[in-house]
């Protein structure tokens, strides 16, 4: 441990969440002496995936309601990105973590185990890997990209996210239904349940969405940009009931209150993904619990470039550095220096919303999800499943009218053992959302299929910081807090201009813009052909 | 890149291509680079410096006309400290190769924690080897072995372990280790990690030459 003590580091890295494993892979190869600390014995902090002894004991150490009560000793202004840290540190009384066991981000966590798992299908728990964190990412992000340009993207099997269904009463007699969204104009052309008179009128919509940047367009919208879409849709395109929802579902909001300007630019991501890589899918998860095997990837590119790498270990901010350096002091009592500190905010936003989540363990494939969508397309192993506003019954009594979510991964995610399925549910926290989740999930496997068991289950909820990074300057150096991940459901490129900014901090006069995120393939990892070791 | 699709292609509708993660662990200085660096360029360097964190490559081999296997190789430094970064390359590895030093009996045991972690944290199916490397100092001296080979792989049969032993100086059974786990891996199971991305249906390939074709055809590329 002496070692560790001995030196300045260019860099500490707190926690092992997307955004700094991210910012671990851009630093990769920068040769800067960088220390990437965990508090858990896992990686991918709040974007992990976990396997079921994993999620149990997490559940555990998130199953208080209270948030604020760890967060008694914070200054209360810390959204004030202007503060500085060192003159706050002074009143702490005791020293704040940094990254912490127990985030305070998520809370009411609770596992239930079907009473007869094991007979029913449960395997052993390291066959799970539940994701904290199942964002889709769509074609067309730049996390993508910048994967690509890192040659980071070799070491991630990326799956398709398939069909976009919605949820409903087609009338007394068939009952409920999941319906198909129609998303191209082939999909609407073929789609036999559309009228024809909706399908003119849903074509004239995706018409409009596709070019709702040109000038002709804005007309029409700009003035109304911040009114509700759903209003929108009904006056200007007459679109019917169903057609409204499954419209509104593609956009993924979670207070079902999205607004025509958000709604398009999100429709028109949609739209826009659809045949980036291939035919039939607009977005793509990574195997083996999504955002967080990214996370895995870029923290093994910080090892490959030298990073050295401590889990089990919890941060606090230690006494003052006369050298201008920050100080910290491991859990081991270690003290270390750096010139910058890179974090994520670990208080809760007052402003935004949180969510509830379950995590469900079925025992069937739901086979009838993951259809094939066009010629050629690859298998899909998400079906995104959405609940309109409403829909299950005793929602809008209850006065939660928000829609539900729910994300179904096949076991070709690498989640769970084949024949098995998980589901991902999502809704804003309310005090009812326990019930609505389980209301959903029942509603979704009995349309989905005729017998399934829920063998495992998860609910927790989740909240955010605020959405801006809090930079603070302590003497010479810098600490810089990212935010905490965002709780959409598709991942949000918001999240890698904060990784950018968190690079060219402790880049310093290195960083060049045309830089960040492109590096050549390392020597062994390109062409089969040519392959030479390092 | 245009390379990846090619030999499989040409060799008919019945090859199989199965791709697998490898890791490498073992004490400091057993020779775990030197074994990969033997097995993948057929080279050796007595004066090899300590791997530093990790490194990551990549070897094909053929086990008959139609089934070749690719191994993701990650190899872990020995001297880590913070016992941080094994977690993150034992997670889904389908396969690893714990190596220890036929001249250091120290090593064996430091390999068998290894084996122990990998039974209690790595995947249940995960197919182990234990490499007894150096044998060519035993060749020369053999009053330095200092682990019977009676001893080890009285171990490895009853921990369930594939075993040789190796050298990485002189080639003796690396292409034979890599092979055996080559062979013990479920190649039919069309499943986890097995397949080449882009080859299999639902796997998505983002690489600039394949994956984009649709899009420098325009929209349509027939």
């Amino acid at each position: 441990m002496e070692t560790l003590s001995a030196e300045t580091w260019d860099t500490v890295i707190c926690g092992t969440g997307l955004s700094q494993s991210l910012l671990a892979l851009a630093l990769s190869r920068s040769k800067k002496r960088i220390l990437h600390l965990d508090a858990n014995d896992f990686y991918g902090e709040h974007e992990a995936a976990l396997s079921l002894q994993e999620a149990d004991a997490w559940a555990h150490a998130h199953a208080g309601g209270d948030v604020t009560h760890q967060l008694d000793n914070k200054p209360a202004s810390t959204n004030n990105g202007n503060e500085d840290i060192a003159s706050d540190g002074d009143k702490f009384l005791t020293a704040p973590v940094l990254s912490g066991k127990e985030s305070t981000l998520f809370r009411n966590a609770h596992v239930r185990k079907h009473h007869n798992a094991e007979a029913q299908g449960l395997s052993f728990p390291r066959a799970y890997s539940l994701a904290l964190a199942p964002q889709i990412i769509y074609t067309q992000s730049k996390l993508l990209s910048q994967l690509v340009s890192s040659k980071a993207y070799r070491q991630v099997e990326f799956l398709a996210v398939g069909s976009f269904f919605v949820y409903g009463t087609t009338d007394a007699a068939s009952g409920t239904i999941l319906a198909r969204i129609p998303s191209s104009r082939e999909d609407v052309f073929s789609a036999q349940s559309i009228p024809a008179r909706s399908k003119r009128a849903l074509m004239k919509f995706l018409k409009f969405v596709i070019d709702y940047d040109s000038d002709e367009h804005k007309l029409v919208w700009q003035a109304r940009a911040d009114e509700p879409l759903s209003e929108f849709l009904i006056e200007h395109f007459k679109l019917d009931e169903r057609l409204q929802n499954s419209t509104l579902a593609l956009t993924l909001t979670l207070d079902g209150k999205v607004t025509v300007k958000d709604g398009l630019v999100t429709i028109h991501r949609h739209l826009t993904s659809i045949g980036l890589f291939g035919s039939g899918f607009c977005a793509v998860y990574p195997k083996w619990g999504g955002t967080s095997e990214i996370a895995q990837v870029g923290c093994r590119a910080g090892a490959v470039g030298g990073s050295t790498y401590m889990l089990d270990t919890p941060v606090s901010m230690g006494e003052a550095d006369h050298g201008g350096n920050i100080s910290l002091k491991l859990s081991n009592e270690v003290s270390i220096r750096t010139t910058t500190l890179i974090s994520s905010q670990q208080t809760c936003s007052t402003t935004s919303p949180s969510i509830s989540r379950v995590v469900a363990v079925i025992n069937s494939p739901l086979q009838s999800l993951f259809e094939i969508l066009a010629e050629g397309a690859p298998t899909p192993a998400v079906a995104v499943v959405a609940f309109p506003s409403g829909s299950l019954p005793n929602n809008s009594q209850s006065g939660s009218d928000v829609p539900v979510y729910a994300f179904v991964h096949s076991s070709e995610t690498g989640e769970c053992p084949s024949g098995q399925s998980v589901v991902y549910l999502t809704m804003q926290a309310a005090p009812q959302s326990p019930h609505v989740l389980d209301m959903a999930l029942t509603a979704l496997l009995q349309a989905a299929t005729t017998t399934a068991d829920i063998l495992y289950k998860l609910y927790y909820e989740q909240a955010t910081s605020s959405r801006q990074p809090l930079v603070t300057s302590q003497g010479s150096a810098t600490v810089f807090e990212l935010p905490s991940p965002s709780l959409g459901l598709a991942f949000d490129d918001e999240n890698l201009v904060a990784v950018k900014e968190a690079w060219k901090i402790v880049m310093k006069d290195e960083a060049l813009d045309d830089a960040f995120m492109k590096f050549e393939d390392r020597e062994g990892m390109g062409d089969d052909d040519d392959d030479v070791y390092d | 890149m245009a390379s990846r699709a090619g030999p499989a292609a040409g060799r008919g509708m019945n090859t199989r291509f199965a791709q697998f993660k490898l890791v490498l662990l073992g004490e400091s200085a057993v020779g775990k680079s030197s074994i990969v660096l033997r097995f993948v360029k057929d080279q050796f360097d007595s004066y090899r410096e300590s791997t530093i964190g990790a490194a990551f490559l990549t070897q094909t081999i053929s086990l008959d006309e139609n089934t070749t296997v690719k191994f993701e190789i990650w190899d872990t430094a020995g001297q880590e400290r913070y016992k941080s970064l094994a977690p993150m390359y034992y997670r889904n590895a389908n396969c690893a190769v714990v190596v220890y030093d036929i001249t250091q009996s120290s090593s064996l045991d430091k390999a068998k924690a290894w084996v122990k972690e990998l039974q209690r944290q790595a995947n249940e199916n995960i197919i182990i080897a234990l490499a007894g490397n150096k044998l060519d100092l035993v060749s020369e001296q053999p009053d330095k072995r200092a682990v019977p080979t009676a001893e080890a792989e009285a171990y490895a049969n009853e921990a369930g372990l594939l075993f040789f032993e190796t050298s990485a100086k002189t080639a003796e059974n690396v292409q034979e280790l890599f092979t055996a786990i080559a062979k013990k891996l479920p190649l039919d199971q069309v499943g986890p990690r097995h397949t080449r991305p882009g080859q299999r249906p639902g796997g998505v390939n983002l690489g600039p030459a394949e994956g984009r074709d649709t899009q420098a055809g325009g929209p349509c590329s027939c």
